[in-house]
């Protein structure tokens, strides 16, 4: 059966822009936050998209004290949460349950690749311990706002943040919850920056997903939150439906634990899975919004997964990857706002930077942005290392 | 949450106990370190040693642990593979970080960054076990593996699935034991690991480590060691735990008096020890309530043991004199309710009952 699940607010902080407003004026204007890393310090010059805001700055926004630890990870998901409770207009005092739900994978890395060597040889550094641990980085933004009574951190890598839809779906399907704030946040950190590096995905130049030429990610960073709730907690407070999360589907490829099978194998029954428990026929979806890294690997896997559940003429397809990089565990919540505003602003995201159609894939991704596009029926990927697929749909009221 | 229908049909496990068998909680192993590694198996019988020397040890005992559930249930491929882990692939993860700080970001190798994603434990067992189906992982603390298990729980609930293997696994390096010892997670001296409760006069525990695979079925079979009758997890409740406890037997269609056992977390830190005491006071009496962490030791998915634990002890119709707070056996057992908290902040119930 379809979920009978509404979304009644979102929140975002990426590259192109803090909230709903920027990051929907820089999706039209074809306005990419990929660039020169300002904040993370590197050795490295490859292009990123950062969050444009210092930690200084998201604390002053957030009226966090300077001397306070909340790092930035942490504070991204403030600002986005902060967004999507005041759009749902949602009471945090007792009258709804409430799950706080964050896909992380880095948590405190962040940290600990700063003091891991104090850590181990002197007590300096002490009140960032516990702090390396996601869940701690989950509470601490779950205690910033108050009022839930239940909190959890899928961590699957870049699908953590669509795992974290399966989640709170589940608990309001069950009942264990009223309402749920799905979503996930991750900052650039020089551990994962190093890591995809030494696999050698990381394009020095802006990425390419879907292009004959592409040649690996750039990495982002950022957050974005949504307010899940059935329908009738939604009627009874009068809550304002934004759409729909119709279905999901979560597969494993079971393949490789940094590569995609080459015909795609989890990504195909991750989106079957998902249309399926929509109650829809492949033809139904309007627009997917692929994972889309930009690498190898990646673009062709996904595509002959495209192929297989769709056929030679699937529906307009675009990474906005090239928009945000890879925001990698926020990712799936990332894509699945801009997924929605572009339901609501009736337009579709353009695939930048494409100019070489890939050898033997018979669709060409979007190149401008479509106007006037009447979307009833997103799909949205997310796929992590170990082949930890996860497809999301979305539904127009 | 009232459950219908859930069974434990398989179990594994890898602990500082004997790999791979049940005698760790009827017969266990004393020690008298604040640190203690997993007691490993074998694992020339299960892996290539090319293939081998290439793993992490928590890879390698996720692995045979989710090997020994899946032969003892019978269940080739569940319908999900969820983890939960506490820190994931440390081992991995510090080999890398180490080298990333050491050389300034210069000649990194990728093999540890690969391994070293949390999601990397549950993805392994797929890929061994060819299973493509719902797989994920949980990262949340000291409930790390109850996240897992209210996944799975919801999946069952609305019959998408109908088996899933559901494992805790944490890894201790020596690193990591310092690491932690420093916010007081661990007492300088241990006299006797399976006496730790006699030292709760002070804070920290001893650390352990460890690898428990569930395999869960809605079938019971000739196998099934126990009923899976309730479940709840639950963060800063707003009423007391006690009340929280009452309402949850209430849901479960049971009695206070009805609970032979409720098994706890207890682990001889001051803190921690405390809130098990205030909670279960007027609950429980010293025959009825129960500990495990005497034989697995403190880490993030310890739970995961308890609950193994409880599983054997209802299936052998008696929970070990050791086991008891009063120190007398527990016999004829028909239910159990696992009580763990982290920090007094997260909360877990289970309620256990033979089949």
């Amino acid at each position: 059966m379809a979920l009978d699940i509404f979304i009644t607010g979102l929140g975002i902080v990426s590259g192109i822009g803090v909230g709903i407003e920027e990051t929907a004026t820089s999706l039209r204007h074809k306005k990419s936050g990929i660039g020169k890393i300002k904040y993370l310090n590197t050795i490295h010059d490859l292009p990123c998209a950062e969050v444009n805001l210092s930690e200084t700055q998201m604390k002053q926004m957030l009226g966090i004290k300077e001397c306070e630890n909340v790092n930035r990870t942490a504070l991204m998901a403030m600002l986005a949460t902060r967004e999507a409770i005041a759009q749902a207009k949602l009471p945090l005092d007792g009258t709804y349950k409430l799950a706080f739900i964050n896909g992380t994978t880095v948590g405190g890395m962040e940290k600990s690749e700063l003091y891991y060597f104090d850590f181990l040889a002197n007590d300096t550094r002490n009140e960032y311990i516990e702090g390396h641990d996601c869940g701690a980085c989950t509470e601490k933004i779950a205690d910033f706002f108050g009022g839930f009574s239940y909190v959890s951190t899928p961590s699957t890598a870049c699908s953590s943040a669509a795992n974290a839809f399966i989640l709170g779906a589940n608990l309001i399907e069950t009942g264990i919850v009223d309402i749920a704030i799905v979503g996930g946040s991750e900052c650039i950190t020089k551990f994962h920056l190093n890591g995809f590096k030494t696999l050698l995905i990381l394009d020095s130049e802006p990425c390419r997903p879907f292009d004959q030429t592409r040649a690996g990610l750039n990495l982002g960073e950022g957050a974005a939150f949504l307010v899940l709730e059935s329908k009738k907690v939604m009627d009874e407070r009068k809550a304002k439906p934004l759409c729909k999360l119709s279905g999901y589907g979560n597969a494993c490829d079971a393949f490789h634990q940094t590569a995609s099978s080459p015909d795609g194998q989890g990504a195909y029954l991750a989106m079957n899975a998902a249309i399926k428990m929509s109650e829809l026929q492949p033809v139904d979806i309007d627009y997917i919004n692929a994972h889309g890294t930009g690498t190898p690997n990646n673009d062709e896997s996904e595509s002959q997964a495209i192929l297989r559940v769709f056929g030679n003429n699937p529906p307009k397809v675009s990474s906005t990857k090239s928009y945000t990089g890879h925001t990698t565990s926020a990712s799936g919540s990332i894509e699945a706002v801009i997924s929605i505003i572009a339901m609501q602003q009736n337009f579709i995201p353009a695939n930048l930077n494409f100019k070489q159609q890939m050898e033997n894939i018979p669709f060409t991704p979007v190149l401008d942005v479509i106007e006037n596009m009447n979307l009833q029926h997103i799909l949205s990927n997310s796929f992590g290392f170990g082949g930890n697929n996860t497809s999301l749909v979305f539904s127009k009221i | 949450m009232r459950l219908e229908d859930i069974y434990i049909n398989g179990t594994g496990n890898i602990s500082i106990q004997e790999p791979l068998s049940k005698n760790g909680i009827f017969f266990p192993i004393a020690y008298n370190q604040p640190h203690i590694r997993c007691i490993e198996p074998n694992y020339k019988e299960y892996f290539d040693p090319i293939v081998s020397r290439r793993m992490s040890k928590i890879i390698k005992r996720a692995i045979v642990s989710a090997k020994q559930a899946i032969a003892e249930s019978g269940i080739k491929k569940p319908d999900a593979i969820i983890t939960g882990t506490g820190l994931g692939c440390v081992e991995d993860t510090e080999k890398f970080l180490d080298a990333l700080i050491r050389n300034e970001e210069k000649f990194l190798q990728p093999t540890y960054f690969i391994q070293s994603t949390h999601n990397t434990i549950s993805s392994q067992i797929a890929i061994n076990l060819s299973c493509n189906g719902y797989n994920n992982t949980y990262i949340h603390r000291g409930v790390s593996f109850e996240n897992a298990l209210m996944d799975a729980l919801l999946l069952f609930k609305k019959k998408e699935i109908h088996s899933a293997l559901v494992t805790g696994n944490d890894e201790m390096t020596p690193n990591y034991f310092i690491i932690l010892g420093r916010i007081d997670y661990w007492k300088e001296e241990v006299k006797n690991t399976l006496e730790i409760l006699k030292q709760n006069n002070s804070t920290g525990s001893f650390a352990g480590e460890g690898s428990v695979s569930l395999l869960f079925s809605d079938k019971k079979s000739e196998k099934s060691y126990a009923k899976l009758v309730g479940f709840d997890l639950f963060y800063k409740p707003t009423i007391s735990v006690e009340e929280k406890i009452k309402n949850f037997l209430n849901e479960c269609q049971l009695q206070l008096s009805d609970i032979d056992v409720c098994l706890t977390g207890m682990n001889g830190d001051k803190e921690n020890d405390t809130i098990y005491s205030q909670v279960l006071g007027s609950l429980f009496s010293a025959d009825s309530i129960g500990y495990y962490k005497q034989l697995c030791g403190q880490y993030y998915t310890a739970s995961s043991y308890g609950l193994l634990s409880a599983a054997c002890c209802i299936q052998k119709g008696e929970m070990p004199a050791h086991m008891i707070l009063s120190g007398k056996t527990k016999k004829e057992i028909k239910h159990i309710l696992l009580y763990n908290h982290f920090q007094n902040k997260d909360h877990s119930l289970v309620l256990l009952s033979a089949c």
